[in-house]
């Protein structure tokens, strides 16, 4: 029986969750990705990777700080967020969120303090404006060998962020583009390509290491890899009709040319990259970066404001493909001001160019007396 | 029981119109649950044969419920069928928070801020709800969201100021052609049960596996989940969905 359906009237209904959501998924995957990129130096002590992880720490911390506020803006009622810590709802994945991304945080900056200490130190040593300032940073000693099990917990806690971000919007079954255990693995794979994205751009820009760029490129081609992989798969499935919700979901999208150019954009932020990062990867960082980075943005986007485009009950596609108004960019431009400030605010105070691996398992040494003011 | 318009107008020879809201009232929630135990559980069964789309419900939700202008907590979806090259026919379809039984907005809220009330009305307590949209995203029906005044979630509560008070909901005491019949699901003797016993009933959604409270008379089965076909209104992008084809 053919039956031809016309909407004549219908409620639409905005994107509940604004662009300060995509912020905070966005920064928040690329600020744990990152920060997992750096514990082979500094946890677990492989010298050949303390470049990477300098910028790997870096990246981890900024994104780290942005990211929390982002997702405080998202709150219709940000100042009632102590209600998260009071009455925790244990069946809310967003609950436990509540308690993991402050867990990831302060261990995150506890992290990159210890790796920091003995930089902190020997700024505090000298006979300069901002000595006291380092001393007292340094809390009186530059012992940095608890950096190790500061590194591996926050490493835990930045897993316990992937898991919980991924498997809060996998959970809403009312939506069918979100409801794929893909998701999280998605999450996670583009999280590392927007992370390294972002460290070939600080590598470029700070280090200029060509055998830094050629790992991080190798290392960006096998996210990317993953990442299509993912896709790929998630069709493969959605065209096969063995998963109903994957076929309702691809069903809900295939007849709209808007999605229809997603997809082959979504490709070539794949296939770009990855094609010259394998083919050029000692001279094509900024341009496989800045993709990267593009690419692990775009997935979310069109995740979140995509997906709350696609009606529930109602026909066609809502309006909310893009924000409206400057309240809606507001929370793009301003995330990304806080993310460049906090950048520029590492680079000029913290000795990151020192950090160096973790001492042994040696006690602290003795505060010395270091203070000549 | 009877919580119905019509029976409504039914006592009217009996008492003035002034004191209807005790004529209904002796079935109110607090009376009803006591002494014999008996707790009612609220569901709406639309008669979708007597709707006629004239959104005299949606106006008088909104004037009831002082719902902001950029949303609604119902209303009613107008839709033109065409089968097999038959005639059109004008379909209407009331839609509201179905107050499930298996809601599912409720286990995904951070704070507990969305609750089950005794009688099965799905509610928010505004005082305590964040304003995280969580629930928006996880309910099937689009039937919540976020009011911009309070700056909290918002959704159909069936009125419950109203049934507290042993009135009806705004949208049923308004209800021109009788299609919105709200009553006691658990009384065997009210209008809704007696509905669902002698009519063939559909509810939105069945793969949610929710077990909604809003039950629908003559509902075509094109219109039970997300509907496929030319949407009503879309100013932003016009020339992509005029002509699209939804599946695969």
């Amino acid at each position: 029986m053919g039956v031809q359906v016309h909407e004549l009237v219908g409620a639409v209904h905005e994107a509940a969750w604004l662009p300060w959501a995509v912020q905070y998924f966005f920064l928040v995957a690329i600020s744990v990705t990152a920060l997992l990129l750096s514990l082979p130096a500094f946890a677990f002590g492989r010298e050949d990777m303390v470049a990477q992880g300098r910028l790997a720490l870096m990246t981890a911390v900024t994104t780290g700080i942005t990211a929390p506020i982002a997702l405080l803006a998202d709150l219709h009622q940000p100042f009632r967020f102590w209600e998260f810590f009071v009455y925790t709802h244990k069946t809310s994945w967003m609950a436990w969120g509540a308690w993991i991304v402050p867990s990831y945080v302060g261990l995150t900056l506890a992290f990159a303090w210890a790796v920091h200490r003995p930089g902190f130190a020997a700024l505090g040593r000298g006979e300069w404006r901002y000595a006291r300032l380092f001393r007292w940073l340094s809390l009186g000693g530059e012992s940095n060998a608890f950096a190790r099990p500061l590194g591996i917990a926050a490493g835990i806690a930045a897993i316990g962020i992937l898991t919980y971000t991924g498997t809060e919007v996998m959970v809403v079954r009312a939506r069918p583009l979100w409801n794929t255990p893909f998701l999280p693995l998605q999450f996670a794979a583009t999280g590392f390509v927007g992370a390294l994205g972002v460290m070939l751009v600080l590598e470029r820009s700070l280090i200029r290491n060509v055998a830094l760029e050629a790992r991080l490129n190798r290392l960006l081609a096998v996210a990317l890899a993953v990442v299509g992989a993912l896709g790929i798969a998630w069709y493969g499935v959605a065209i096969s009709g063995i998963s109903p919700r994957h076929t309702q979901a691809l069903a809900s999208v295939a007849g709209f040319p808007v999605w229809h150019r997603i997809v082959y954009w979504a490709g070539l932020a794949v296939a770009i990259p990855f094609a010259l990062a394998l083919l050029a990867p000692r001279r094509s960082g900024w341009i496989t970066g800045l993709i990267a980075i593009h690419a692990a943005w775009m997935f979310r986007w069109t995740v979140f404001m995509g997906g709350q485009a696609v009606p529930k009950v109602g026909s066609g596609l809502y309006d909310a493909m893009m924000p409206t108004g400057l309240t809606g960019l507001m929370g793009v431009i301003g995330t990304f001001g806080l993310w460049l400030f906090l950048f520029i605010a590492y680079t000029t105070f913290m000795p990151w160019d020192e950090a160096q691996l973790p001492e042994g398992d040696t006690p602290d040494t003795p505060a010395r007396p270091a203070r000549s003011v | 029981m009877d919580t119905t318009r019509r029976g409504f107008f039914g006592a009217i020879g009996q008492v003035t119109i002034g004191a209807a809201a005790t004529v209904a009232g002796a079935t109110s929630a607090a009376e009803a649950a006591s002494e014999d135990g008996h707790v009612p559980h609220w569901g709406m069964v639309v008669d979708l044969r007597k709707c006629i789309g004239c959104q005299a419900c949606t106006v008088a939700c909104i004037m009831e419920n002082h719902v902001p202008e950029d949303a609604f907590r119902t209303h009613v979806s107008v839709y033109e069928l065409v089968k097999d090259g038959h005639d059109p026919a004008m379909v209407m379809l009331p839609r509201l928070c179905n107050h499930c039984d298996d809601p599912p907005c409720i286990p995904v809220c951070p704070v507990e801020a969305t609750f089950k009330a005794e009688n099965g009305e799905v509610l928010v307590d505004a005082d305590k709800c964040v304003g995280c949209a969580y629930c928006v995203q996880a309910c099937p029906y689009d039937a919540r969201f976020i009011n911009h005044e309070t700056q909290t979630a918002d959704k159909c509560t069936f009125c419950f100021h109203r049934t507290q008070s042993g009135l009806l909901p705004a949208c049923v005491e308004t209800c021109v052609g009788g299609a919105r019949n709200f009553g006691d699901l658990n009384d065997p003797g009210s209008e809704v049960a007696t509905l669902l016993r002698e009519n063939e009933v559909s509810v939105l959604r069945p793969e949610m596996h929710t077990n909604p409270n809003v039950y629908y008379i003559g509902l075509d089965d094109v219109l039970q989940g997300r509907v496929a076909g030319e949407a009503a209104y879309h100013p932003e992008m016009p020339a992509e969905v005029t002509h699209h084809g939804e599946g695969l």
